[in-house]
């Protein structure tokens, strides 16, 4: 079938086909790991990844995002990108729960750490936006998807200015979007996590050196992937949105189950060469 | 260790100031080179008829765009560093190569795009090239040598164990969103569309009619520099710099309490704060610019 002639996919449906085909993919990369490595530290990466992988992709389509027509008040959402966006979100709980590893070996305070980075930024930064549409531009808040918000009750229709679709942030953005941030610090800091773990395990071992000696060597790389591997699933993400989203109460929230899967089989391919680098 | 504590605390002050000054300089160069999402309007208003005098610059999204360019400097400060060179010289070093890369990119991207709209009349102005872009340079060099130098403070003062290169990519993104979300409809609406009303949203059908004009003669971008100063710039800069400093903050002070959980529940108490804070600008906003129609009226 040409691509003229394919039958364009309805916004939310999953294509039973490709699930089936990515499922099997995963299954795959999963089965190959614990073959190739056993039951070990590095499938317990392989696993810590892919979770990490399916917390960012979930997290992306909460972040409000409405581009160009956000910037010039015609459409509800942050100005910018929505990879892009929760990249900057997601790296800067990346950075905190990087430095919460430093001190404390305890994996679930460095993966809240890092959660709590990401949705500190993401608090501060959708405040700002508030900020600017009402003291800079005059302009209140309004979403174009509901007609109530469904935290605050507020009507929403009659603050939409003429010929535009909403604008600013309502609540249930800006909540979307701290939670966007958490899941998106959390995930990426997870990945870093269980792939420092590997690399301080198994490095000084191959480099035939001292753990202290390969340590910077082992953050660095687990940074790389890490921010590589986020990367990989907010823009994953971003092609499930098709543009621009409002947040948990937009429709194409309910796309997220496609981004679940796709991130996932993603997440284990890239993750198994991460693994992979150190481990065969 | 109270020592170290108003060590930590002290640069930790330094590092959210010198983010100030980057989410400042970052917003005003986007500006002036109309990066980021404004951008479309720049380049769909030739395809509307509208002939510009505006910078247009679209490299890459600001987020990416500053990933390259403070990751460039980062990386490059911390090879000179690594040649024993004074930290303070390889910091500046490695900021200015980044700038010419930038300055490069600006001055293909503006050739690029402006040549891509010939057949809509739109010429491509040699002398919106020669001054504007030493203009965005010069910003771009204020944004990444702060953001560079913070992210130096964090490594080498304060501990963070990520090297620099890597702690470039990672603010040199956060700074692009942080600057782009908050700038960006300063600029895009209020200044590219400051014919139409205040108070409301650009209407669809008014699209790519941004204003051209000044008060003599044409609008350029230093014009959109000036306008972009006087709150977008100063917006981003006091966004990106609380979230520098509130995440050092909280990690300095916190961290050691509760073996990790201090610094969690500081952060949750800082969102909190600042939900309340948008709540209240929200609703305050509702009760004195009020409904643009009546809600009898939406409903029927």
């Amino acid at each position: 079938m040409s691509a003229v002639a394919a039958k364009p996919t309805a916004g939310g449906a999953m294509d039973v086909t490709a699930t089936i085909i990515g499922i099997i993919i995963l299954l795959v990369v999963i089965a190959l790991t614990y073959f190739l490595v056993g039951p070990g530290l590095a499938f317990m990466a392989l696993i810590g990844i892919i979770v990490g992988g399916i917390l960012v992709a979930f997290g992306v389509h909460f972040v409000p995002v409405g581009g160009a027509p956000a910037a010039m008040g015609q459409a509800p959402g942050i100005a910018t990108g929505v990879a892009m966006l929760a990249a900057g979100a997601g790296l800067a709980g990346l950075f905190g729960g990087a430095w919460a590893a430093q001190t404390t070996d305890n994996l679930l305070v460095i993966v809240v750490t890092g959660a709590v980075g990401g949705g500190l930024m993401m608090a501060i930064t959708c405040m700002f936006v508030t900020f600017i549409y009402v003291f800079g531009m005059g302009i209140p808040n309004a979403s174009g998807k509901v007609a109530k918000d469904p935290i605050t009750g507020d009507t929403q229709t009659e603050y939409k200015s003429q010929g535009t679709e909403g604008h600013g942030l309502p609540f249930i953005s800006y909540v979307g979007g701290v939670i966007g941030g958490l899941f998106g610090g959390a995930g990426g800091t997870l990945i870093y996590i269980m792939l420092l773990n590997l690399y301080n395990e198994e490095l000084p071992g191959m480099m035939n050196a001292l753990p202290a000696q390969v340590l910077p060597i082992a953050v660095t790389l687990a940074g790389m992937f890490a921010i590589g591997m986020f990367l990989v699933n907010a823009v994953l993400a971003a092609y499930n949105i098709t543009g621009t989203i409002e947040g948990p109460h937009d429709p194409k929230f309910k796309r997220f189950p496609r981004a679940i899967v796709a991130s996932a089989v993603a997440s284990a391919v890239c993750g198994i060469v991460a693994i992979m680098i150190v481990a065969v | 260790m109270v020592e170290s504590i108003v060590f930590g605390i002290g640069i930790t002050a330094l590092a959210g100031a010198l983010a100030t000054v980057a989410g400042a300089a970052e917003n005003v160069e986007s500006d002036i080179g109309s990066q980021g999402d404004p951008n479309s309007q720049v380049q769909l208003a030739p395809q509307m008829g509208y002939i510009h005098r505006i910078f247009n610059k679209a490299v890459a999204g600001e987020p990416p765009a500053y990933g390259l360019w403070i990751a460039l400097g980062a990386g490059l400060a911390w090879a000179f560093l690594a040649m024993q060179i004074n930290p303070i010289l390889a910091l500046v070093l490695g900021s200015s190569l980044a700038v010419f890369v930038q300055g490069v990119y600006a001055t293909t991207a503006y050739l690029g795009r402006t040549a891509s709209l010939a057949k809509f009349g739109q010429p491509v102005y040699v002398d919106i090239l020669k001054s504007m872009t030493t203009v965005t340079m010069a910003h771009a060099f204020v944004a990444i040598f702060t953001t560079v130098t913070m992210c130096y403070l964090i490594n080498a003062a304060l501990g963070h164990p990520f090297p620099l290169p890597l702690l470039g990519i990672v603010w040199g993104i956060a700074l692009g969103a942080a600057g782009s979300a908050t700038g960006n409809p300063f600029y895009g609406k209020e200044r590219q569309y400051q014919n139409q009303k205040y108070g409301a949203g650009v209407p669809i059908a008014a699209s790519g009619n941004i204003v051209r004009f000044a008060e003599a003669g044409e609008r350029n971008s230093l014009d959109n520099g000036w306008f972009s100063a006087r709150l977008g710039g100063p917006a981003s800069g006091v966004c990106f710099g609380l979230i520098v400093f509130l995440e050092l903050w909280r990690t300095v002070l916190f961290e050691e309490v509760g073996s990790g959980w201090g610094a969690i529940v500081m952060g949750i108490i800082i969102i909190l704060v600042f939900m309340v804070i948008d709540r209240y600008i929200e609703v305050w906003a509702r009760k004195n610019y009020g409904p643009f129609v009546k809600p009898e009226e939406t409903s029927s």
